[in-house]
């Protein structure tokens, strides 16, 4: 006893005295380090001085002329447009060198003809340029709102638009409340107010519609379509499959590195089981990646035949006749590609097991990092993803993952591959595109970069009071067009927008909820994907295709009561295209869709 | 130094301390497991708790003649059973001409019945296996910490404190997110946070053996400090750690499956509680049955060891010994 109050008191002594010992230590010790850096500071500053004044010096003129840009004042470029421009009018130009080889394609210049005609110079023709200009990331907000909110993060929750909905109020992580706009320039919204909400769980989003406190839910689960096709309060729409799941493999890690591997698992899995056994009603085994309701989706021939000995023989041949195992990862979230991501990947599991003694553990990742992982081509085993479609054209399915700019997902790219779909690209009309996609399709089929298993149907159910209901293929349905049959029109989705400001989301439940409130210069139809006119009356090309001039409606107010003018349009744009815009701020700022759609940023950071 | 607070002469009331009593073949007849065991059987809960236990013992070695079918191969083109089929027991009503089901069939036509049975595998394994890790480790560290007192005391007890200051499953989630998951991972994770629990209940109880008169007779005798710690201490301070053991057996089956169930334990297709409830919890209204047999698992496992647990800390505690003395 005596022993261990001895030894307390000495450990209570050991520590104040190396407290004290400490504290007196610091304050000497950073004086010492003050006195002997700040002369070294000194001369440091000095010697930087003249570097810095000029470097200001050198920017200053630069700084100034993007400002007045900015501002909306001069045009920033001195190459005189064929009609003498209105002073006012904004113009964006890239350099003489920007734009890309033959296969790529960019934005050459965006010019305010004048206030209601804009002007779109492509680098290449671009035949899908319609198509791309109703999608929702580029959508148009008045130039004055985005230079007073860009750059903010307030811009990412207040978006002013010209749609039928304006944003009321949104309590994070509760819903989304929107108002009717009254100037609104089309057929005013049924509702007066338009309420977002998000249920991650199928049957939990079911229930709230059995119980009347929702009046439309989107992707009820696949084995609740019964359900609710039985239920006379209920009604279901069937979303058209517009979309593919697929089984990717990385041509960089072995085996996938061996084609006879990847054509073995192509013929391997019995993929009508697969849709067969869990697959909502209206899916289709995909016969292609692209579905067939795009133009030349289908073209060339029918995906392998499920023949399990021919495959096991082929793994024979290329030299795994007793398998090998590797790793199926994908994400645990519900598409409408993938309506039931873990039973499908232990079905996959089985039948590989099964049919080619390949034993695949699988490997359920956070959904930001697969996606990431999968983009970088760090998926060394196979891997199960879908695609949407965000507008109906080959170059949105095929280009995105098999062209010339497409990522590291299947690993190395596919030389005949990329030049088809390279030359398909600057050809315009389907028809002489046809013969390209055939062989494109062909090359797929050959290379087998991943095994198309699906175009899923999915669905979206209303209480059978709601009139005039839609399903859009694209998954945009506008709510303005339905009547609830009161006051309030409450949408159930299955998670919460990132964040309001569409052009640098790519989530679809992102970009659903801004396509209520923002438009573009074109639309797709609804409950279709045909495009039609929305903020522009017409959008007509120049002979081959490079050009291409929008005539914007009149009269057109936003929401903020400014109205819509050319200037909205090319600032719009430009603080997406120019990497340099100090307003090129987003959510991530990847700005995703710009560049996959339209190519690359303009002043972009160099490549590391 | 930790203040002993223990007091430095103990009271001699233990049944141990009776062992002078009598003649040595008494003391042999009823030894402190014997009466362990005699008094265990008399609690009813600490019965059913061992019936209990017993099943499950039975169906984990004996998985693959009770299960019918594969737990890990579906039944798609084997046999015509549909989706998520509910129960189908022939005893009760169900067509003969169908295939029996008595657990019905999941969302991949698997037999949930045969997986529940296989799970019964991988649970007992998981709770046995960590608890016996912890066990292990946390007797030792508890006894060395116990035994030698002083800065090898402070050392370890400390580090405990540390890991016992974080919530438990939170612990367990961060470590096999580092690990990467697995079930293997997640074992080892709740293996790992399982050891303060035992070191601290043996450090315990060495403390207060370790001042009884006979170990001082051992030490008068001459015995190494190794000797008085593993053969005369730990073998003394057993009662508590068996309880505390039977019970946590149950947390680990319980944290594993919870484990699993937000996809960090046991990988499909491993028949897993956990990992079945959770890949089927979209199905409670639809399929219900494809989320109650597994739950009901879980919790006739975990009540299996509960029972047993406090049975066997009621059964252990000196102060309810009096029919315990020498006949």
């Amino acid at each position: 006893m005596k022993k261990s109050r001895i030894l307390l008191v000495m450990g209570l002594l050991l520590i104040a005295a190396l407290v004290i010992t400490a504290c007196t230590a610091t304050s000497g010790d950073i004086q010492d380090a003050v006195d002997q850096v700040a002369p070294t500071l000194a001369a440091a500053a000095t010697e930087l001085a003249p570097t810095v004044q000029a470097a200001v010096e050198e920017i200053a003129p630069t700084v100034e002329a993007a400002a007045t840009e900015i501002a909306g004042g001069e045009e920033a470029t001195a190459e005189p447009a064929p009609e003498e421009p209105m002073a006012d009018m904004m113009v964006v130009t890239a350099p003489d060198d920007f734009c890309p080889p033959a296969p790529g394609n960019a934005f050459k210049e965006i010019a305010a003809i004048d206030e209601l005609t804009v002007q779109f110079t492509r680098c290449q023709p671009d035949p899908a340029f319609p198509s791309k200009a109703a999608f929702t990331s580029f959508a148009i907000q008045p130039s004055e709102h985005l230079e007073a909110m860009g750059g903010t993060p307030e811009l990412l929750e207040n978006p002013i638009g010209t749609g039928p909905y304006m944003i009321s109020q949104w309590n994070r992580g509760e819903e989304l409340v929107m108002t009717k706009n009254p100037n609104y320039w089309g057929d005013a919204a049924f509702a007066d107010t338009l309420v977002f909400r998000w249920q991650t769980e199928s049957a939990a989003r079911l229930l709230e519609l059995q119980s009347g406190t929702v009046d439309g839910i989107d992707n009820p689960g696949p084995d609740d379509f019964e359900t609710i096709a039985g239920d006379p309060n209920l009604q279901l729409l069937e979303r058209p499959a517009l979309n593919v799941f697929y089984v990717g493999m990385n041509n960089t890690y072995p085996p996938f590195d061996n084609e006879m591997v990847r054509q073995a698992i192509a013929m391997g899995i019995d993929r009508q089981r697969i849709v067969d056994n869990f697959y909502p009603p209206g899916s289709e085994v995909a016969t292609h990646f692209t579905p067939c309701a795009i133009p030349n989706g289908c073209a060339g021939e029918e995906w392998y035949e499920f023949d399990p000995e021919a495959a096991r023989a082929l793994l024979a041949e290329a030299g795994y006749p007793d398998g090998f195992e590797t790793e199926i990862a994908y994400r645990d979230v519900v598409r409408g590609y993938l309506p039931d991501p873990n039973i499908v990947a232990q079905d996959i599991q089985a039948q590989l097991a099964e049919n080619l003694n390949i034993t695949a553990n699988i490997n359920v990742m956070e959904s930001g990092a697969f996606l990431e992982a999968a983009d970088a081509g760090q998926l060394e085993g196979l891997h199960l993803l879908g695609w949407g479609a965000d507008y109906p054209d080959m170059t949105n399915f095929l280009d995105y993952h098999f062209g010339v700019s497409s990522s590291a997902q299947f690993g190395d790219q596919f030389g005949d591959i990329t030049d088809t779909l390279s030359e398909a690209a600057s050809l315009a009309g389907d028809d002489a595109r046809a013969p390209l996609y055939e062989q494109a399709n062909n090359l797929i089929k050959q290379h087998v970069p991943m095994v198309p298993i699906a175009h899923g149907g999915s669905g979206v159910a209303y209480l059978a009071s709601v009139s005039s209901p839609h399903v859009s293929p694209l998954g945009n349905e506008s709510f303005a067009k339905m009547d609830p049959g009161k006051d309030t029109f409450v949408w159930m989705q299955n998670a919460e927008p990132i964040s309001l400001y569409c052009a640098d989301e790519t989530d679809g439940e992102s970009l659903r909820a801004c396509e209520q409130v923002t438009e573009a210069l074109l639309a797709y139809e609804v409950g279709g994907t045909a495009v039609e006119p929305s903020l522009a009356t017409s959008c007509d090309a120049n002979e081959d295709l490079t050009v291409w001039t929008c005539h914007l409606r009149e009269g057109v107010t936003f929401h903020d009561g400014s109205t819509l003018d050319a200037n909205d349009v090319v600032l719009s744009y430009a603080v997406q295209w120019d990497a340099a815009n100090p307003l090129h701020v987003g959510n991530t700022g990847a700005f995703s869709y710009f560049s996959a759609l339209w190519g690359p940023f303009l002043n972009a950071p160099p490549a590391e | 130094m930790s203040i002993v607070t223990e007091p430095t002469k103990p009271v001699a009331t233990l049944p141990l301390d009776d062992a002078h009593v009598g003649n040595i073949d008494d003391y042999r007849a009823n030894s402190l497991w014997r009466l362990t065991f005699r008094r265990l059987f008399r609690q009813r809960s600490a019965l059913i708790g061992l019936i209990l236990l017993a099943i499950l013992l039975i169906s984990a070695v004996f998985a693959p003649l009770i299960a019918p079918y594969d737990p890990e191969k579906p039944l798609i083109g084997i046999e015509a059973v549909g989706k998520r089929e509910g129960p189908c027991i022939h005893i009760l009503g169900c067509p003969s001409d169908r295939p029996q089901h008595i657990m019905g069939i999941d969302g991949n036509f698997r037999d949930v019945f045969s997986r529940i049975i296989y799970g019964t595998r991988v649970s007992l394994y998981v709770g046995l296996l960590t608890v016996g890790f912890a066990v292990i480790t946390g007797t030792l560290l508890g006894a060395i910490a116990g035994f030698f007192g002083g800065w090898a005391d402070n050392v370890i007890m400390r580090v405990l404190d540390v890991v016992l200051a974080f919530p438990f499953l939170l612990l367990a989630i961060a470590i096999v997110s580092v690990l990467g998951p697995g079930l293997t991972n997640a074992m080892l994770a709740i293996a790992i946070i399982s050891v303060p629990a035992y070191a601290r209940v043996t450090r315990a109880s060495v403390l207060s053996v370790r001042e009884m008169a006979f170990i001082e007779a051992s030490r008068a005798l001459g015995a190494s400090n190794w000797h008085i710690l593993f053969g005369r201490i730990l073998p003394n301070s057993l009662p508590p750690l068996i309880v505390v053991a039977t019970l946590g057996i149950a947390t680990a089956i319980l944290d594993t499956a919870a484990l699993s169930f937000i996809g960090l334990g046991a990988q499909p297709p491993t028949p897993e509680w956990g990992s079945m409830l959770a890949i089927e919890r979209n199905q409670v209204f639809s399929a219900p049955h494809l989320v109650f047999f597994p739950g009901l698992a879980i919790m006739t496992t975990v009540l299996a060891f509960n029972l047993l647990g406090d049975g066997l800390r009621d059964a252990l505690d000196p102060r309810l010994v009096q029919g315990g003395a020498p006949k």
